[in-house]
């Protein structure tokens, strides 16, 4: 049973990299605190809810195909918003950063009110995927290991791409010391701009990949936001790989939670978090 | 300059005149309009005071709560509990119910100024997801989801206008006693700690004390705009501590306009009018809110008051 829960948890927890990925990345690059980040997922769940039907329905390869579409979607979506908002507050105060993130996270919750309603919308599966593998006491939905595989499949490419392409190099130069980045003779804007819209379409297609399990309405933003936050504070903000352990502790501790202690496993995790938090920083007035 | 330009540096003296109009306007008003606005008007000034609170976070000492719920809304579960579990007087549970926001407010600053930035904001909504776990799901002590009602009469038995009077008088001695914070000695360290809490430090400043100061009072001034609240309705339920009317207190102190004294008071009037009034014509009016708080960011930074002060300047060059 534990085990099986473990498993559970792993699963939820490359889930959660999924979301985290971005959102610590945008962090690590341009100082962000994106809020926004829970609307694009969520604008990627239901974006995929409106499309998935349209791209030969049914089938596997369809499905995945509309995810993708709905990640390519939101990433211009959100280089959209850089453009012609965010772009306009790196320089000022932090907290005019967080009011613009925040007013889209009013807009875009009030527009999907306005056109997907107030109640859930589901996304069916293909038949392909609704299955189950079953190894003596395990049971793994398939649809759950395809997505630990594209999870998988995220990081691998995150992690060639952050070590062997200029672009990788300069990026982790940037989360490093930015102003040296500019110095260098590269052009800040750019970097801000591409790791966003790179942070968006990874929002994106978690969005799209929740859509068939999680119940899909106008208050998943919020639902996931927090996760998020949790996963990327834990694991040091801008920090990828700190991101992906603390995501699958916290997919474990959730899920373990949910077995023991059902009505307080969010109150667990946060727990997690706080005592992280606190001893980093004892840790590091102790030096 | 530019931070001096940016944080205001408004006189140190109140304006007797403009407080004494404002005080006698809201008084006729409370009077003069049917129960309902009368509703709106106390509803304004309890959040006025709240978001106040909350600037003084936001705007001065460089901190931010994603939790301040949890100090509004146990100034109302304060005085529920010490009347309704406890049996004690009405009068005592007025005043407990500002010292049990304050008490959480030292226990929960002193962990949080521990960090800084955005690791101190997570962990303000830590401790206030924790809480709100505790008051929801601790039947037997808070009423859990049920909450606790009956134990004071709502808005004490007087009349909306009467009860008006009661809550301008509380909100306007603590909003007087929050510019006298601001603008006295502990309000000038905390300004400087909240924008360089390095030199202030050279100083003789540390910043964990100061910052907890301010947290504190930010506390204990939620609280009694939470213990007002409570005896408004004559309830309480878990929601007042939730994560909604933290987000309310932000977006109010936002859209009035961060580094100004007047955000909170500015915020709660136009939010709340928002809210009540155009949420019966226009359902999307988050929208809106979200639309002016781009503009806010794009046009003026100082909100609606910047734009208050950039009028009220203009009219006064006119009449000089």
């Amino acid at each position: 049973m534990i085990i099986v829960q473990v498993l559970q948890g792993l699963m939820e927890g490359v889930f959660l990299f999924l979301i985290a990925s971005g959102l610590t990345l945008i962090f690590g690059v341009s100082r962000i605190v994106n809020f926004a980040h829970g609307s694009f997922y969520m604008l990627g769940a239901f974006l995929t809810y409106q499309i998935h039907p349209w791209i030969a329905a049914g089938t596997p390869g369809g499905f995945f195909t509309s995810i993708l579409l709905c990640g390519v979607l939101v990433a211009l979506i959100g280089l959209a918003f850089e453009l012609v908002f965010l772009r306009r507050v790196y320089h000022a105060e932090e907290l005019m950063q967080l009011v613009l993130t925040l007013a889209a996270v009013l807009i875009v919750r009030d527009l999907t009110k306005f056109f997907w309603g107030l109640d859930d919308v589901t996304v069916v599966l293909p038949d392909a995927l609704s299955g189950a593998v079953i190894m003596g006491d395990l049971f793994l939905p398939t649809y759950q290991l395809a997505m630990v595989t594209v999870g998988v499949l995220v990081l691998v490419s995150l992690w060639a791409v952050l070590k062997f392409t200029r672009a990788g190099i300069v990026l982790r130069a940037a989360t490093d010391d930015r102003g040296m980045v500019a110095l260098l003779g590269i052009n800040q804007a750019h970097v801000f701009t591409a790791v966003f819209t790179v942070g968006s379409f990874l929002a994106g297609i978690a969005g799209g990949f929740a859509a068939a399990f999680e119940s899909v309405n106008y208050l998943l933003d919020a639902r996931v936001i927090v996760l998020a936050f949790i996963v990327v504070v834990i694991g040091g903000l801008g920090n990828l790989y700190g991101a992906l352990f603390a995501a699958l502790g916290v997919g474990v501790v959730k899920s373990l939670g949910l077995l023991w202690a059902p009505r307080l496993s969010m109150v667990v995790i946060f727990l997690l978090m706080a005592v992280v938090l606190l001893f980093r920083s004892l840790r590091r007035t102790g030096e | 300059m530019a931070a001096e330009h940016r944080r205001g540096n408004a006189s140190w003296s109140i304006d007797w005149r403009l407080v004494a109009a404002t005080f006698v306007l809201v008084a006729i008003a409370l009077h003069l309009s049917p129960p309902l606005v009368a509703f709106a008007i106390i509803e304004v000034m309890i959040f006025a005071l709240y978001a106040s609170a909350l600037n003084l976070l936001l705007s001065y000492s460089g901190m931010v709560s994603f939790g301040h719920a949890v100090y509004f809304g146990l100034g109302a579960y304060g005085l529920a509990i010490t009347i309704a579990k406890f049996g004690w007087p009405m009068w005592a549970g007025v005043v407990a119910g500002p010292l049990v926001s304050a008490f959480f407010g030292l226990v929960y600053g002193a962990l949080c100024v521990q960090l800084t930035a955005i690791y101190a904001a997570m962990l303000t909504l830590a401790c206030a997801e924790i809480t709100f776990a505790i008051v929801f799901q601790w039947f037997d002590f808070t009423g859990g989801d049920s909450g606790i009602s009956g134990h004071v009469p709502a808005m004490m038995g007087l009349s909306p206008a009467w009860f008006g009077m009661v809550v301008l008088v509380v909100v306007t001695i603590c909003i007087l006693a929050l510019w006298r914070v601001v603008h006295a000695p502990l309000g000038l360290t905390i300004r400087a700690v909240g924008e360089n809490p390095v030199r202030a430090a050279a100083m003789g400043h540390g910043r964990k004390r100061v910052q907890l100061a301010a947290f504190v009072i930010s506390a204990f001034l939620s609280g009694v705009a939470g213990t007002l609240y409570g005896i408004f309705h004559g309830n309480v339920f878990p929601e007042y501590v939730g994560v909604l009317f933290t987000i309310d207190g932000l977006v109010m102190v936002l859209l009035g306009g961060l580094y100004s004294f007047g955000a909170g008071i500015y915020g709660a009037i136009v939010y709340k009018l928002l809210d009540n009034v155009m949420a019966h014509y226009f359902e999307y009016w988050q929208l809106v809110i979200g639309v002016i708080l781009v503009l806010v960011v794009l046009v003026s930074p100082a909100g609606i008051a910047g734009l208050v002060s950039t009028v009220a300047a203009r009219l006064r060059g006119r009449a000089g």
